[in-house]
């Protein structure tokens, strides 16, 4: 598919007319808001690195398309941990089309909601309507609004107040093969006191570009209430000839608190933004990144820590590994209101650089409206140091596992953050990536 | 002992950092069963000597011999030379974030045997040297050296040395930062890895450590040069009158 810059959602898409009259209204704005927006120009800081035109289309919707056949291994494995209890919900989200859900032989606790974006449109009518598009629509950018008109279908859960999912729930969202575009789209809304686990696992796309690229457009809102704890890994491992765009938007109430893990391997191009707003009194918001770049990929992340609520906390630590001549380009931005007070926030990037010809940006932001708070960014940016490659050298360790070893090291404190039904594919990614050294 | 050849020789070693020489002309023999002692003033090259034996990019030999064993060392890595049965502990161990001290040496122990160890006796053989050094089991899962108090590091160091179990080890001042129970520990761990077949350097500021690891040589080192040789006797005199008397009897320029 070649992206025509000049892309406008046409009127006659059929995502446009589905759902209920509200829905479709929503749709229509947001088809608006893209198609009477300009391209976002390329001096604004967001757009330094990575060219918008990449994220149009060519035509206006999805075309058939087979699914890879990792979709099959990743699915096979995770029906089986449904079943022997060890996640407590395998959700399947075939390019937005086909959303399947399957459930732990034990049940998930009382009221707790899993469904398809659509099933909830009619009978959960007023939460979506609460929610959906709340944190994120066609004033968050122009990108975001085109998600907001096409997407197809997307999954729904909600966990009412006072329950407790102990076992993580996994989404698998398929990306058609090549010359295909998808728009996942997710809404989560964790109610009082409850708690949650999620995996966001993001495959498929084209595996070479001679034949087409692919395309996606994905959307998450999550919605943390009073003393909710949400832990939300995504995992981004597309198909090399794949270019993605992603929005993450979270709104944490009073003592709520969030895990997010963002994990990113794949791709041709991946822009994304991770924000979390700290809305309540003793919120608190950490960020574990990390990022592995080869060949030449082209990353482009943002996050965004927002207190709008004083007592809130946020950490942000996003690693970067870049090989070959990957390319990764980090902005994090922390907003503190006026109104805010007594807040504490930390960022930091860490970049490490497995050779030359490699390039990686930072890029800390700060907008920090009154003087009673606590705040720290750093970032470095290197190649693994001569002296602990010596280190362990002199233990007799050769070079290159050496630099598997210490590169593993640096990768650790994200992976160990990583629920136990993930660690074991996650190192085997980091491996793979490590073997040609 | 001049039957048995010497684990560690090196002749006229001179070593260059930086473009500086620091260490200008050493010799010295190590056979099977010997402990030497390298003492001198900061500054006169012991720890430079020791990683450019050990192969430390920085630190090159540019002139002389250097063998373990009786083979040439100097074009080999670092790798090789520990594999070939040198070992150093450093006086400034570094971190490795992430890596723990059990992971770790279950790497080193497999890159010195051409093999994994088998899971359970490696556990087993880590505990016994642990409890041995009276380091705490919840070290293994520690990452290397990161926070590690400058004694613990120090010991972790002598536990590398008992599980690679080397034939010549290289100790520079792993007696300094150790309080005076941890010294006692430390210095039986060493007096248990060395026998008639094994080879140590000790290079240290302190007659403390040499009243429990006794050395038969004692070296002393000035401007990068080896300036005395004696017996133990040579390391109790250093002790009460310093350095100065053989510094400036000698012919070295500072
Ligand atoms: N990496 C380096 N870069 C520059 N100069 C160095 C480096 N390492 C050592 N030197 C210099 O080489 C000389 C010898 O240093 P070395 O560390 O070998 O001394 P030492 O005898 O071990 O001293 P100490 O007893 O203080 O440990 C010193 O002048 C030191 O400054
Ligand atoms: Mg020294």
């Amino acid at each position: 598919m070649k992206q025509n810059p000049e892309y406008l959602i046409n009127e006659m898409s059929p995502q446009l007319h589905r759902g209920p009259d509200w829905l479709k209204a929503m749709r229509r704005s947001n088809r608006l808001g893209f198609n009477e927006s300009k391209l976002p120009p390329r001096g604004i800081h967001l757009w330094r690195y990575t060219d918008p035109r990449k994220f149009m289309l060519a035509v206006d919707q999805a075309r058939d398309s087979d699914f890879a056949g990792e979709c099959d291994t990743v699915a096979s494995t995770e029906t089986e941990h449904v079943k022997k209890g060890r996640l407590a919900a395998f959700v399947t989200d075939l390019g937005g089309r086909d959303i399947n859900v399957l459930v732990s032989p034990k049940g998930l606790p009382n009221g707790v909601t899993i469904c398809s974006l659509s099933d909830a449109s009619e009978k959960h009518f007023d939460l979506i309507r609460e929610h959906l598009y709340q944190l994120i629509n066609r004033k968050t950018g122009k990108f975001e609004a085109m998600n907001g008109a096409l997407w197809n279908d997307g999954i729904f859960i909600h966990v009412p107040d006072n329950q407790i999912i102990e076992k993580p729930i996994h989404l698998l969202r398929e990306a058609g093969r090549e010359n295909s575009a998808a728009f996942p789209r997710l809404v989560v809304i964790v109610g009082r006191n409850s708690e949650i686990t999620l995996i966001d696992e993001y495959g498929g796309g084209s595996p070479d570009r001679s034949n087409g690229i692919s395309f996606s457009n994905g959307a998450v809102e999550i919605f943390g209430a009073e003393d909710s704890r949400t832990r939300y890994v995504s995992l981004q491992r597309y198909a090399p000839a794949m270019n993605s765009y992603f929005t993450h938007r979270a709104k944490l109430k009073q003592n709520a608190s969030m895990l997010t893990i963002p994990l990113v391997f794949g791709g041709e191009l991946c822009k994304q933004s991770f924000g979390v707003e700290l809305a309540g009194e003793g919120a608190s918001s950490k960020m574990y990144g990390l990022l592995f770049g080869t060949g030449r990929q082209h990353f482009d992340n943002h996050t965004l820590h927002h207190h709008s609520a004083g007592k809130t906390n946020s950490d942000i630590d996003f690693k970067v590994v870049l090989k070959d001549r990957a390319l990764s380009a980090y902005t994090g931005l922390i907003r503190i209101d006026n109104k805010a007070r007594t807040c504490e926030a930390y960022q930091e990037n860490r970049n490490l650089l497995l050779n030359k010809g490699t390039r990686a940006e930072t890029i800390p932001e700060l907008e920090i409206l009154n003087e009673d708070v606590s705040c720290s960014h750093g970032a470095t940016l290197g190649s693994i140091d001569e002296e602990s490659i010596f280190y362990l050298n002199a233990r007799g360790i050769d070079k290159s596992t050496a630099v598997r070893m210490i590169v593993g090291g640096f990768v650790q404190s994200t992976l160990k953050l990583v629920p136990d039904d993930l660690k074991e594919r996650l190192s085997e990614f980091v491996a793979t990536r490590l073997e040609a050294i | 002992m001049s039957d048995k050849s010497p684990l560690l020789e090196f002749n006229d070693v001179h070593v260059e950092v930086e473009g500086k020489e620091v260490v200008k002309g050493v010799s010295l023999k190590i056979y099977p069963g010997e402990t030497h002692a390298i003492m001198g003033p900061n500054g006169s090259g012991k720890s430079s000597l020791s990683n450019a034996l050990m192969g430390h990019p920085l630190y090159t030999i540019t002139k002389g011999e250097a063998f373990i064993k009786g083979e040439s060392i100097l074009k080999m890595k670092a790798d090789e030379r520990s594999r070939a049965g040198l070992f150093l502990a450093f006086q400034y161990p570094l971190a490795v974030p992430g890596v723990s001290v059990a992971n770790f040496l279950r790497a080193a122990l497999k890159s010195h045997r051409g093999e994994e160890a088998d899971m359970s006796d490696y556990r087993g053989l880590l505990k016994k040297e642990m409890a041995a050094l009276s380091i705490d089991p919840s070290f293994a899962t520690r990452y290397l050296n990161d926070g590690f108090s400058g004694g613990e590091k120090k010991r972790i160091e002598i536990l590398q040395m008992s599980i690679l179990n080397p034939a010549m080890a290289l100790l520079d001042e792993t007696d300094s930062g150790l309080d005076i129970d941890a010294l006692k520990t430390v210095s039986e761990g060493i007096n248990r890895y060395q026998d008639e077949t094994k080879g140590l350097l000790l290079v240290t500021h302190y007659q403390r450590l040499l009243n429990y690891v006794k050395p038969q040589h004692v070296h002393v080192m000035a401007a990068g040069k080896f300036v005395k040789s004696g017996g133990p006797e040579l390391a109790l005199k250093l002790e009460d009158e310093g350095y100065d008397w053989i510094v400036n009897n000698s012919a070295v320029g500072a």
